[in-house]
């Protein structure tokens, strides 16, 4: 008998099948679209901008500070339509192997729901600031051959769940904050709904591949650890995109940039944004501690 | 050794504990000297270094495999110039 290098997944999901089709809306008609958004608004709440809390937001005029939300809310719904065209790739390849035929049916509530999700981010940035911002360069070459296939398989299911879970802190934020334009709030309101239990999957799944990882060779689990921390790291840094500076009409984009990622007030921010994922990694087994540094 | 291509050096040297030197040949990818995760802030470091924009859809990825290919380049065609 051959040894399998992936055990079948099993999970308890009744509780999130079930919450996503009674929970289902239709995101094609549910939003009212308005012509314009009013141009005293900000796209993206204040406290939220790679800026925030340091004097080179300060430094900017109030048409600049604007200009940033606008551009940097087009930066956050682009990463996020990159990001699902990411993981819908992987699932898709996945849902029916045999690996994964216990989860298959939750698996297409999460591809239908992806799917609506990049159609509406892709709607109010085209419709209101007329672009997307182009996906970030990578390698097509892979980082993580030197694992073993159960852990590089967790890794895809680590990206999926930190991603979701940054976005969810600013989608959590964003949902009740009043100075935003209502479509911009509602969009952000409908995603943080989903996923929420797209997040308790994912943790799910994650546990799951761990655990496979660790009664392999528990000697690989300090190597997911580092690439995990390293993810955290790249994740904030797509969040300040030079483009959005150069948008917003702020100079110097690359030296700024560099600056706001160094910036105590950024870095505290940086630790606000990913401590329920460290905490989660932590609490598991695989935080940054095991990293070797 | 140019002061740009030291800065990049100095870039890969600092996110590879375990090297101590890179050569001009070594393949920067296939040995992970450069991973995914770190491509996005190498490409920021080259426009900064260059002053020109890269463009993140028209990238080929022979032009980042190495020392070498990354100074002829990124930075022959600007002392040319």
């Amino acid at each position: 008998m051959a040894v399998r290098e992936i055990e079948p997944i099993a999970l308890a999901l009744d509780r999130l099948e079930l919450m996503a089709e009674s929970g289902y809306y239709n995101p094609y008609t549910m939003f009212d679209w308005p012509e314009a958004i009013e141009p005293d608004k900000p796209w993206m709440s204040e406290s939220l901008t790679t800026l925030a809390g340091t004097p080179m937001w300060d430094e900017l005029t109030r048409e600049q500070q604007l200009a940033l939300t606008r551009y940097e809310a087009i930066n956050f719904f682009s990463l996020n339509i990159h990001g699902i065209r990411e993981l819908l790739s992987e699932v898709v390849m996945r849902i029916h192997d045999r690996t994964y035929a216990g989860v298959s049916e939750f698996l297409h509530h999460f591809i239908g729901e992806e799917n609506e999700h990049m159609w509406f981010f892709a709607q109010f940035c085209l419709r209101y600031g007329g672009k997307l911002y182009p996906a970030q360069p990578s390698l097509r070459a892979d980082s993580v051959e030197h694992l073993s296939a159960v852990a590089r398989e967790l890794i895809v299911f680590a990206r999926i769940l930190i991603f979701e879970e940054i976005v969810d802190h600013y989608n959590a934020h964003m949902a009740t904050d009043m100075d935003l334009p209502v479509i911009a709030r509602e969009i952000n309101r409908v995603h943080h709904q989903d996923e929420s239990r797209h997040v308790a999957f994912g943790r799910m799944i994650f546990v799951n591949l761990l655990e496979q990882v660790a009664k392999r060779d528990p000697n690989e689990v300090p190597l997911v650890a580092e690439y995990l921390e390293s993810y955290l790291s790249y994740s904030i840094g797509t969040l300040y995109n030079p483009a959005a500076y150069r948008d917003a009409g702020i100079p110097d984009a690359l030296a700024l940039r560099r600056r706001a990622l160094e910036h105590p007030a950024r870095q505290a921010a940086h630790e606000q944004v990913l401590k329920r994922t460290r905490k989660f990694l932590s609490k598991v087994g695989v935080g940054r501690e095991l990293v070797k540094r | 050794m140019t002061d740009q291509l030291r800065a990049v050096r100095e870039f890969i040297l600092e996110r590879n504990s375990t090297m101590d030197t890179v050569s001009d040949d070594l393949d920067l990818i296939d040995s992970r000297a450069i991973n995914s995760l770190a491509f996005v802030e190498f490409i920021f470091l080259l426009e900064e270094l260059t002053g020109d924009s890269i463009d993140p859809e028209d990238l080929d990825l022979d032009d980042f495999r190495t020392l070498k290919a990354i100074e002829a380049r990124f930075f022959t065609q600007e002392a040319v110039r």
